[in-house]
């Protein structure tokens, strides 16, 4: 919203500065800013001597401009430009904007020698209907940056729950509150009459009093349509509204004046005197004033009796809005309820100044007051002839609360010393009522524009504003509250990706919606989402690996082929209920060392793959590690990942298909995913210390040719279950293929360790071990031990 | 020049020499050639010896036999230093070459300023809980005094997935979680990721990750508030950093502040961080007794402490994992 300051200073004495004025009101919770002042390259004030038809063009004008010195042809758009006027002139060689220069031009075959200028091609609002114009009594030629010095206004950004503070008077009522200044009341007549003659030229009916609590109404006769005075068209251009005509902007002014909306009916077209409020019917159509053709669900209406003449509390209807020939008005100013409102507006997906006011909760007196308001400015500027009498139909009265506050309260949440005199006061100053009903105790009035004050907290809120929260001070008095069992659940986190960084892989964020094509490409029962932001973020995914594939894409195209990535981040699907499961994916690409002086290149495979996964398991200190050789759909082949014989993820290499659905240009991908949970638990686990032996170890090779079908780590099974009690390891040290060894045959050498926890093996003992070994790994898988 | 001081000489000189040995195997050699060879200093000194009288001639060859023994000594020792001791000569190492190759990883910054903000709520007694991201609309905005209808629900555009179920828009849907099943005190924070139906831009992305607070007890104030926040700003800015607390409003704390910090660079305020005291309608939503029990919240976006802190000027960086930003943290 913006505020001019100018205006504000009519309630209440401004000494600030801009800047101070913006802090200070930002520190009582009304955050505002001072709009960053313009710079303006080669324009000036120019008078239009002539606006005439172009030529060529019946949308166009003819102007001649002078800068002073000297005249200038120029061909303008905008249907408001005319002679006498003064207008921000834009020579030949301004820069409009970041880098919009004038140039000499040719528009439908006449010269055009600079360009006249709208306040959105200035840069100073968003309107664009036609041409600013300025001041009369700008003086043409004048630098524009020395013209327009007075940016004298603040951007205020309301949070919803001050919709007192949307109007000049309100915003002053703070600052008055806050600096002890006076507060000058807005000065309008209640006028007195003998009898309520309006009754006679209207009737109200409110058929939905909790949608309508109040409608206030009234005449105006005979008023002249024209311009608004010049203070009036200052007043509105200052808070950024444009001056339509007098009767338009009254009701615009009283708005930015005291906050409520008032709505101004044409009275002829209203032939049947009466008004009725009600909700539309489905399928009801309406024209706004805009213009639109509306259909109507179940907003609230306000009619003549049949059909609706405006949408309650968001916009006039355009048949019987106010036009040049009007002669008599009907003033509506009325209390709706904020919800209704706001469920109508948002409906129709309209926003206006009015419904914006409505919604967060207008005044239920303000009702009357901008009534009487917008009576005095409709006989002053306007020339109308009041018609005595008002109709207040007030079927549901507003009642304000009465809040109980307490001292024990106040200094419990405060934090601060607050005294009896500063709390009496400052509430009084914020137009509460206040009544000590005892020591320590005040019963308080909620004024009726504060909808916001209905709690003792609330009141205390205001209390902490108007001190100051920078006059709280900080306590750094640390309240004890020990509470053991488990402090982040998440904590290894931290570990798992120091390690993985160590390992080479870059950690990755990714979105976790996606579209449906992929959320369905690597799970099921993908969610999809009722209002997706578009079709590319329709779902929640079901896997992290398009995303990373994605990532690889991205970066491969960026010219960075040998890549680790991971990402930590939950899956999503819904089988009985919606799941979330957090999950570590990870995939590597290209090369695992670079070709280099010392050595070839080492490209990724599945065993650089397997070593990633051994690293992390042992740089997480986590020795139970093994793998099963296994089946999964997404991946050409690859084994499972088990921790202490429990499956925890998967790893192998990514199949070609969902790369290609995917079109990702890369092959050879190798992937791998663990339940983080479960790793996250195999952490907790604490280490069991066993001691050092201080015997020797024995090795033994053994070379054994098989089929090549047998896995090594079958056979790594069968020899550890035949070693006995001194067993260690085995480990698979050379693999072997030649004919010699025959068809699909090869050898393997497994290097054998034994060692006693109480004594030094004999050479006896060992030999006796690897026959046992040898006989069955011979029986178990048809092998042979091999000459050495 | 006498012999004498010809052999100081070439033995001053050999000792000059003998400082920078080469390493080079080239300059070794030629250093070599010049006192050893055929030519060299110590050929010269022998062939002056047929210039001497017999008298002479016996001592000062002896005199040269034990210089060339001296330098031909010295001159091993350093050859063998500038060589591997096992491989000989030819494995001479260049030691300008790079090692193997070695790739680094990288934590992502968000993780990184994630790990960072737990850490300095765990060193003052905050537990960490963790909560759903897809969340009924009771504890996404009902509980928290948000009703239906309220304008309250405009500051934050909501996917849905069903007319009550949405994707959180706050981590403060687990304050309510962690109050329906606990029992008064406790002090927690909550990281987790959120979700803004917003268009995409450099300065909002359709999700993001917020940690927020709570901590609820019989005496709780405002200054506790200004306390904790004033410690982790100093903590995570740095020690000088300037903040302020302005009123603000969220449905589910009541009083309720903004904190911002004072940024030099931009010569202006930014803000960090929206925070407030309990506001009593939560309480009676879950059963806490409003009247004996108060608590402050807080509630901050990690994208937005970790562009801060870093500089980073561009939200969907974080989401684009370009390794030519990942590799920078």
């Amino acid at each position: 919203m913006r505020v001019s300051i100018n205006w504000l200073r009519q309630y209440v004495e401004i000494n600030e500065s801009p800047d101070e004025l913006a802090d200070m009101l930002s520190m009582l919770g009304l955050e505002a800013e001072v709009p960053e002042k313009q710079h303006f390259s080669g324009i000036v004030v120019g008078l239009v001597i002539k606006a005439e038809k172009h030529p060529n063009a019946d949308r166009l004008k003819l102007c001649i401009v002078s800068d002073g010195e000297e005249e200038f042809q120029v061909v303008c758009g905008a249907p408001n430009v005319d002679a006498g006027q003064k207008v921000p002139f834009a020579k030949v060689g301004a820069v409009l904007g970041d880098d919009f220069i004038i140039t000499r031009a040719k528009i439908r075959g006449e010269h055009s020698d600079g360009m006249i200028c709208s306040e959105s091609e200035l840069g100073l609002s968003d309107n664009q209907e036609g041409i600013m114009v300025l001041d009369d009594k700008a003086k043409p030629g004048t630098d524009f940056n020395d013209y327009f010095t007075d940016q004298d206004y603040l951007e205020i950004d309301l949070t919803p729950n001050r919709p007192d503070c949307m109007s000049h008077f309100g915003v002053a009522r703070d600052i008055a509150a806050k600096t002890g200044r006076k507060l000058n009341q807005i000065i309008y007549k209640e006028k007195e009459f003998k009898s309520n003659d309006v009754e006679k030229m209207l009737t109200i009916n409110i058929e939905d009093p909790d949608s309508c609590p109040r409608y206030v109404a009234g005449v105006v006769k005979n008023i002249h349509i024209g311009p608004s005075p010049g203070w009036m068209k200052a007043a509105l251009e200052s808070a950024g509204q444009r001056s339509i005509n007098n009767i338009v902007d009254i009701s615009n002014y009283v708005l930015l004046e005291m906050g409520h909306p008032t709505h101004i009916f044409d009275y002829d077209k209203i032939p049947s005197k009466t008004i009725s409020i009600r909700k539309a019917k489905k399928g009801e159509s309406f024209k706004t004033l805009d213009e639109l053709d509306r259909t109507l669900t179940d907003q609230l209406l306000i009619t003549d009796g049949k059909h609706p003449i405006a949408i309650a509390g968001v916009m006039g209807g355009y048949d019987s809005a106010v036009s040049e020939s009007s002669k008599n008005v009907l003033i509506e100013s009325a209390y709706f309820d904020p919800i209704t409102i706001r469920l109508g507006a948002k409906s129709l997906n309209m926003t206006t100044d009015a419904s914006k006011r409505f919604e967060r909760g207008a005044d239920p007196d303000g009702a009357m007051n901008a009534y009487w308001r917008v009576v005095e400015l409709l006989e002053d500027l306007a020339g109308g002839e009041w018609v005595p009498g008002i109709i207040d139909a007030y079927p549901k009265k507003i009642v304000q609360k009465s809040i109980t506050l307490t001292r024990q309260k106040v200094d419990i949440l405060a934090g601060v010393d607050l005294s009896d005199d500063f709390i009496k006061d400052t509430l009084s100053s914020l137009e509460i009522v206040v009544d000590e009903s005892g020591v320590g105790t005040w019963t308080c009035k909620q004024p009726p524009f504060r909808p916001d004050l209905e709690r003792e907290v609330d009141l205390i809120e205001e209390l902490c504003r108007m001190v100051g929260y920078d006059h709280i001070p900080a306590s750094f008095h640390y309240k004890g509250l020990y509470d053991p069992g488990d402090i982040d659940p998440e904590d290894g986190i931290t570990n798992i990706t120091a390690v993985l960084s160590g390992l080479g892989f870059n950690q990755c964020y990714l979105n976790s919606l996606t579209d449906e094509k992929t959320s369905n490409l690597m799970g099921n029962n993908a969610i999809p989402m009722k209002n997706p932001l578009s079709s590319a973020m329709s779902h929640l995914r079901t896997s992290l690996f398009p995303g990373l594939l994605q990532t690889l894409n991205h970066n491969i195209h960026s010219g960075f082929n040998h890549l680790r990535l991971f990402e930590i981040g939950n899956i999503y699907y819904r089988d009985t209920e919606y799941t979330e499961q957090l999950q570590l994916v990870g995939i590597i690409h290209g090369e695992m060392q670079s070709e280099n002086v010392h050595g070839e290149a080492l490209p990724h495979s599945f065993y650089t793959l397997k070593s990633y996964i051994s690293g992390f398991f042992a740089g997480l200190n986590l020795p139970e590690l093994s793998f099963k050789t296994n089946k999964h759909n997404h991946y050409e082949y690859g084994v499972s990942i088990r921790y202490n014989q429990s499956e925890i993820g998967y790893c192998g290499k990514l199949n070609q298909s969902i790369l290609t659905v995917l079109d990702i240009d890369a092959k050879n991908v190798f992937g791998f995913q663990i339940d983080l949970k479960q790793i996250i638990q195999a952490m907790n686990q604490s280490i069991k210390y066993e001691s050092i032996i201080p015997f020797p170890k024995v090795e033994r090779d053994l070379n054994f040719v098989m089929n090549e079908y047998i896995e090594a780590e079958d056979v790594i099974l069968s020899i550890k279950n035949a070693g006995g009690a001194n067993f260690q390891s085995a480990f698979p040290k050379n693999i072997f293929r030649h004919k010699s060894l025959g068809e699909n045959k090869k050898s393997i050498t497994f290097n054998i360790m034994f060692q006693s926890p109480s004594k030094t093996l004999e050479e006896a003992e060992i030999n006796s071990v690897i026959n046992d070994i040898t006989a069955t790994i011979e029986k178990d898988f048809s092998a042979k031990l091999r000459d050495q | 020049m006498s012999i004498l001081e010809s052999i100081k000489s070439v033995r001053n000189s050999f000792r000059a020499d003998i400082d920078s040995f080469p390493t080079d195997p080239r300059e070794i050699e030629s250093l070599r050639t010049k006192y050893f060879g055929r030519k060299g200093l110590l050929a010269g000194l022998y062939s002056t010896l047929a210039e001497l009288s017999i008298s002479e001639k016996p001592a000062a060859g002896q005199q040269i036999n034990s210089l060339k023994n001296e330098l031909q000594g010295e001159f091993d020792r350093q050859t063998s230093y500038s060589q591997t001791d096992e491989k000989g000569d030819q494995e001479l190492l260049d030691l300008s070459l790079p090692g193997l190759p070695f790739k680094s990883g990288s934590v992502h910054p968000l993780q990184q300023t994630l790990d960072e903000i737990k850490s300095i709520f765990k060193s003052v007694g905050f537990k960490v809980a963790y909560g759903p991201e897809i969340e009924d609309d009771y504890h996404n905005f009902e509980a928290l005094n948000i009703p239906k209808h309220h304008p309250a629900r405009d500051m934050q555009d909501t996917f849905f997935i069903t007319d009550n179920m949405v994707l959180r828009t706050h981590t403060s849907n687990v304050q309510i979680h962690l109050m329906e099943n606990r029992e008064p005190p406790l002090r927690y924070v909550v990281p987790g990721r959120v979700y803004r139906n917003e268009a995409v831009s450099y300065k909002s992305y359709c999700l993001f990750h917020q940690i927020e607070g709570l901590y609820v007890d019989k005496h709780v104030s405002m200054a506790d508030l200004k306390g904790i926040i004033d410690y982790f700003v100093k903590r995570f800015f740095g020690e000088n950093t300037q903040m302020r607390f302005r009123p603000s409003y969220f449905p589910f704390t009541e009083p309720s502040a903004e904190v911002d910090i004072w940024d030099e660079k931009r010569g202006k305020w930014m803000e960090i961080l929206g925070c407030g005291m309990v506001d009593p309608n939560v309480f009676d939503n879950i059963g806490y007794d409003s009247s004996v029990w108060h608590g402050y919240a807080f509630g901050m976006g990690i994208e937005r402490m970790t562009m801060l802190k870093f500089g980073i000027d561009d939200i969907r960086l974080f989401y684009q994992n370009d390794v030519r930003f990942l590799e920078q943290f």
